[in-house]
């Protein structure tokens, strides 16, 4: 597996990664063993609970784990021919924020309040693309004016107070796209804005992707926003990726018991279920995690088998894949 | 359905305010101008809106958290700001509400005997082993273990909070609970367990809710009736059938189609434009009329508000360009 040849199309590819958080009597695995791959101009979901790992992921993909406490244990993060663990802290700044860029939940937080947006978006720019003056301006215009912020040459000289939560979300992504970045993480980017709102920002970005042919990977719990923008999709439940799969399988023939369980505890529009399934009891404790599939104590099909032993992989065709006993065994 | 438990008429709610701490500003803000509903006895009604529509300042004022600055609000036929004394005790009790973050909902210094337990020390003077074995049976209500009676808060996970929250508002046998985003907060999967235990408790006790959510797709599975607000005003009023296959109010079809369907095959609708308005001075005319996909420049729109009609039967709504069915 390691040594494989990346094929020309595969923009990310990521391999046994674990990311231990260490606290003073436990270990917490946070990411335990996730490999996946993102192609280039590919929308991939990462799908889960708190807790499952989702946004652990991610900052691990940046290198941008919490210091001191967490910790990438293992793993290979393969962009393009360069594993990412392998580089310096020094040559990882020409990836973060350049070729790879992340939105946060949270546009309150992620803008600096004390700085106008023009030089906060300017920031990539000058670090970058090593751009300064009229250039430097020409393309933070330029930026604001493709997430459809009206008047970018009056806004650029505002604060981030002066700002909707809608615009400042459009911002987060023009400081995130300004840099034409060939992975965009957007993390639960539209969790704190209105639905009429986060539709807009929805379109915004599948069409700077269409334009761009930039790769994203949408992390959420919202499997609606799942269905709507990604290609794939990646169920992580307790650190791991428990199911993987184009989203047009996965929505129609879920593997997974909880992937299963989760399509189906969500009220849709239209359906009018009667009652919703219910996944009995809490996501599980990183503390202590149970011993086997770690989903094994909510699953309405848990087996002897399942209390002792992870799911081996088992291969759907391609790149799909499930860990679930029923599926291994079933075969 | 039944009989009307409350009715909301012509509700309005203005603060003073805007401006910043310099100037103390005279802008008056309209969070809520005029908003007419009802809710049934055993019925769901839910207030759906984007945040500043006001669909909370309602909740807080029926709770009697805000004065209202015009209309009425009646229980079981009574002006509730005629309620003195003994009667507006009665309310209090009747009335009861379970809140968006059970993180902050719930004292983390009381044991949860004592969060269950105090509106019936209060109400009912309930004590020793009485008060303890009908918080037992609360606990049980909603599908919690007795003996966590005394354990606190922080003890419990977020969806074990919120049912905590919800044997609080059933203590003492309410008719309505107000449930302000009850899940919100809260894991996919623990969605649906609290869900489903609200439509339990509603089917065997009887309960009236008036929920307010943001979330289309739980108010069409939970509710019977719909209410639509935008910046402080009511605009459009169904049954669930008729509002979600019947949609007349082009701001309900915008949130309709807004919802990001989990659906891979039914593409998301066209999303409107636009940001919503601010309730200090808000839009002249209809208030939707800045991002309305059918505004026309030349239609009243923008200069008349339009009436709070009834098109269909049992179905309303405030928009220019929808005629009455009705004659």
């Amino acid at each position: 597996m390691v040594n494989r040849t990346i094929e020309d199309d595969t923009l990310l590819r990521v391999e046994g990664l674990k990311t231990y958080f260490f606290q003073r009597n436990a270990v917490l695995k946070a990411v335990d063993g996730v490999s996946f791959t993102v192609a280039q101009g590919e929308a991939v979901g990462l799908v889960g609970e708190s807790g499952s790992g989702k946004t652990m992921t991610c900052l691990s993909l940046m290198r941008l784990v919490p210091q001191p406490g967490a910790r990438i244990v293992e793993g290979e993060i393969w962009f393009k021919n360069e594993n990412l663990l392998d580089l310096t802290e020094h040559e990882m700044r020409a990836y973060r924020g350049h070729r790879m860029a992340i939105i946060m939940q949270d546009p309150q937080t992620s803008l600096n309040p004390v700085y106008t947006v023009g030089e906060q978006v300017a920031e990539p720019v000058r670090l970058h693309l090593k751009e300064r003056g009229q250039q430097a301006m020409a393309r933070v215009l330029d930026s604001l004016r493709s997430v459809r912020i009206p008047r970018p040459e009056l806004r650029l000289g505002q604060y981030p107070h002066q700002f909707s939560g809608g615009m400042r979300q459009r911002v987060v992504a023009a400081m995130g796209l300004t840099t034409e970045p060939e992975l965009l993480i957007a993390d639960e980017p539209t969790t704190s804005l209105d639905v009429t709102i986060q539709a807009q920002f929805l379109r915004l970005i599948r069409e700077l992707q269409q334009e761009s042919g930039t790769s994203v990977i949408w992390v959420t719990h919202d499997l609606g926003i799942v269905a709507q923008m990604c290609d794939r999709v990646n169920v992580m439940y307790a650190g791991r990726i428990v199911e993987s799969g184009r989203v047009r399988q996965i929505y129609k023939e879920p593997q997974h018991p909880y992937t299963r369980a989760l399509l189906d505890s969500v009220p849709l529009m239209g359906a009018r279920r009667e009652k919703l399934y219910q996944i009995e009891g809490q996501p599980p404790d990183l503390r202590s995690i149970p011993e086997g599939c770690p989903f094994w104590p909510r699953c309405p099909d848990a087996m002897d088998k399942c209390k002792e032993q992870y799911p081996p992989r088992t291969s759907l065709g391609g790149e799909d894949f499930v860990h679930c006993w029923l599926t291994e065994e079933g075969r | 359905m039944a009989d009307q438990l409350l009715e909301v008429e012509g509700l309005a709610k203005h603060f003073r305010g805007g401006g910043n701490w310099l100037t103390s500003g005279g802008d008056v803000i309209r969070a809520v101008d005029g908003v007419s509903f009802s809710v049934e006895e055993g019925e769901t009604f839910a207030l759906v809106g984007e945040s500043g529509c006001g669909k909370t300042t309602v909740a807080k004022m029926i709770l009697l958290l805000e004065r209202p600055s015009g209309g009425t609000i009646s229980f079981q036929g009574t002006d509730v700001s005629r309620f003195r004394g003994s009667g507006l005790r009665e309310y209090k009790r009747l009335v009861q509400a379970v809140f968006q973050d059970p993180y902050s909902s719930l004292n983390p210094r009381m044991q949860v005997l004592d969060i269950i337990g105090e509106p019936l020390r209060v109400h009912q003077r309930m004590h020793g082993r009485n008060l303890r074995m009908r918080v037992g049976e609360l606990l049980e209500n909603v599908g919690l273990n007795p003996v966590t009676a005394s354990f606190f808060p922080h003890q419990f996970s977020g969806g074990q909070r919120q049912r905590i929250a919800i044997a609080r508002a059933l203590a003492l046998r309410p008719r309505l609970i107000v449930l302000d985003e009850p899940v919100s907060g809260l894991d996919v999967s623990i969605r649906a367990q609290i869900l489903n235990l609200l439509v339990d408790l509603q089917r065997d006790l009887g309960l009236s809710y008036l929920l307010i959510s943001h979330d289309l797709a739980i108010v069409e599975h939970m509710s019977h009736r719909v209410g639509v607000m935008y910046v402080g005003k009511m605009m459009e009023l169904a049954t669930r059938d008729e509002f979600y296959g019947n949609t007349l109010h082009p701001y309900s079809n915008a949130l309709l189609a807004s919802v990001p369907n989990p659906d891979p095959d039914i593409p998301m609708g066209e999303a409107i434009g636009g940001e919503v308005a601010s309730p200090i001075n808000p839009p002249t005319g209809c208030r939707f009329h800045t991002r309305c996909p059918i505004y026309m420049e030349t239609s009243m729109c923008r200069d008349v508000e339009p009436d709070w009609r009834e098109i269909l039967s049992e179905h309303l709504t405030a928009c220019h360009k929808v005629e009455p069915a009705l004659v």
